[in-house]
């Protein structure tokens, strides 16, 4: 399954990526080549290489230009640059613009994040106002370089994600190291055996696997991302030293995995409360209810999907290169 | 029902501290060398943060440009006439179509839901259960297998999926409930 959603999730990127492209191209979305007319404020001293300016774009010409409904707010600042060149004019950083003004922008200037349009043309009406014609570079292929961008960015988080997770995944390796020796576990795990062991029917009666599970899950139902994430592995690697075959999910794990995604949560997670503020306390009722339900179907599905037949475990030895996809 | 909610909300500040505090000092009365066996686990810690990473790149950036092509805009449409069917509004939909990829995402769209609808509105808090109730499947398949080395995920990603969806489609009818 995983096979053909990861696939699917690039191919499908690619395919839209296309179809948005083109029908950028065909609608020219973003006006490539046009003449934008300006009516410009420029203020303080017109000798110098860079004069503050105030830019206005009447709503009616920016809605027919690019056809678009949303309007631009009425005014923006800018800096009109002279160089040797000619002249430029450069909205002012991470100004707040309209589309497809917004996504010239990022396409075109990334690293500044300022909008520049090459003046082609300046009539002064008085010593500081201005009508000013500008052309913005073209703008082509926006989720193409937006989809080779994403994958090279979520590349780099994935790896800062994974190294962010060293300290606290090593202070929860190192303390069920002590639990363990002193017999915590143990404890925990004849406790709860009689609950938790027929949804783990493969883990032998006593084994720890057991009590990192009951840790995960609790630390799961308090809201404690941060310890929930260690305890799980370390869940993981228990039921790991269990597993005939090392590189496939044994029933176990994929019940410790449905139950973590659905897990029961008495405490929202920290985010959600951050969002909230003190609105999270109606919702904390409504939390608990959905995730009993969800809890319900997570551990039906991965008691019931085990025996389907795709989703058995393929049979060691030779027959195991005969097995098709797996999921 | 206010009682239990403060025990619960009291008992998750104090439950971090006593295990940080109780593992060892229950060590120490069962005459463990505390340090030395903290430090031997926690040796572990950098080996499985590596072990992730080929894991979490692969899903990450598969993701990351299924988001960037403007796919997800597509999705969305297509399941609205589905979905306003069996009566799910469709100003949740993204919450339900993003929340199973990105755990930062889906944030996101809370936060620009609470900006749009308002913090008292429906739709806000039926996509906050959806975000309270559910996890980033995807991430947590990535990191639990990823530790251990598992690439067979097996019926891994569909029974996650499955509980995602019924929580999800449950969080609309339980908000409605509520506060409709």
């Amino acid at each position: 399954m995983l096979n053909y959603i990861w696939g699917g999730l690039i191919i499908s990127s690619l395919v839209f990526a296309l179809v948005y492209d083109t029908r950028d191209l065909m609608r020219d979305t973003y006006r490539n080549g046009a003449e934008v007319t300006l009516e410009v404020d420029l203020e303080g001293d017109s000798t110098g290489r860079r004069q503050p300016a105030r830019v206005h774009m009447p709503q009616e010409r920016y809605q027919a230009l690019y056809n678009v409904d949303n309007a631009p707010g009425t005014t923006f600042d800018g800096t009109l640059v002279r160089t040797r060149d000619g002249m430029q004019l450069r909205f002012a950083q991470d100004a707040a613009l309209p589309e497809p003004w917004k996504t010239i922008r990022d396409m075109t200037s990334p690293r500044d994040n300022d909008l520049r349009g090459t003046v082609t043309r300046l009539d002064m009406h008085t010593d500081s106002t201005a009508t000013a014609v500008i052309r913005f570079a073209d703008v082509k292929f926006v989720k193409m370089t937006a989809i080779a961008q994403a994958a090279i960015d979520m590349a780099e988080t994935a790896v800062t994600l994974a190294l962010g997770l060293i300290g606290v995944i090593a202070l929860w390796m190192g303390l069920l190291k002590i639990a363990e020796a002193a017999g915590l576990i143990h404890a925990v795990v004849r406790f709860t055996q009689p609950v938790l062991g027929p949804l783990f029917p493969e883990i032998p009666k006593g084994h720890p696997a057991l009590g990192m599970i009951v840790l995960n899950l609790t630390a799961n139902m308090l809201g404690l991302g941060n310890a929930a994430t260690p305890l799980g592995i370390k869940a993981m690697e228990e039921l790991q030293t269990l597993n005939p075959d090392p590189d496939t999910a044994t029933n176990s794990m994929v019940m410790l995995l449905a139950m973590n995604t659905a897990s029961v949560q008495l405490v929202p997670p920290v985010i959600l409360v951050a969002l909230m503020g003190l609105q999270i306390n109606q919702l904390i009722f409504a939390i608990i209810i959905v995730t009993m339900i969800s809890l319900i179907v997570a551990i039906t599905a991965a008691k019931l999907l085990s025996r389907m037949k795709r989703y058995r475990i393929p049979p060691t030895g030779a027959g195991a290169a005969m097995t098709g996809p797996e999921g | 029902m206010e009682f239990l909610r403060s025990f619960i909300e009291t008992a998750s500040v104090f439950v971090l501290p006593l295990l940080i505090v109780g593992f060892p000092l229950y060590g120490l009365l069962k005459r463990v060398p505390v340090y030395e066996e903290f430090v031997d686990g926690a040796k572990d810690g950098f080996r499985v943060a590596v072990t992730i990473i080929p894991y979490l790149v692969a899903i990450l950036f598969a993701i990351g440009m299924f988001r960037a092509s403007g796919a997800m805009e597509f999705v969305v449409e297509g399941l609205r006439p589905l979905l306003s069917l069996v009566g799910i509004p469709p100003e949740v939909l993204p919450m339900m179509v993003i929340r199973p990829l990105t755990g930062s995402g889906s944030a996101a769209i809370v936060l620009d839901m609470i900006q749009q609808f308002g913090e008292d509105s429906i739709l806000v808090k039926m996509a906050a259960t959806m975000f309270g109730s559910t996890e980033t499947t995807f991430y947590v398949i990535a990191v639990y297998f990823g530790a251990v080395n598992v690439r067979k995920t097996r019926h891994a990603v569909p029974a996650g999926l499955l509980a995602d969806v019924v929580a999800m489609i449950a969080a609309v009818y339980v908000v409605r409930l509520l506060f409709g």
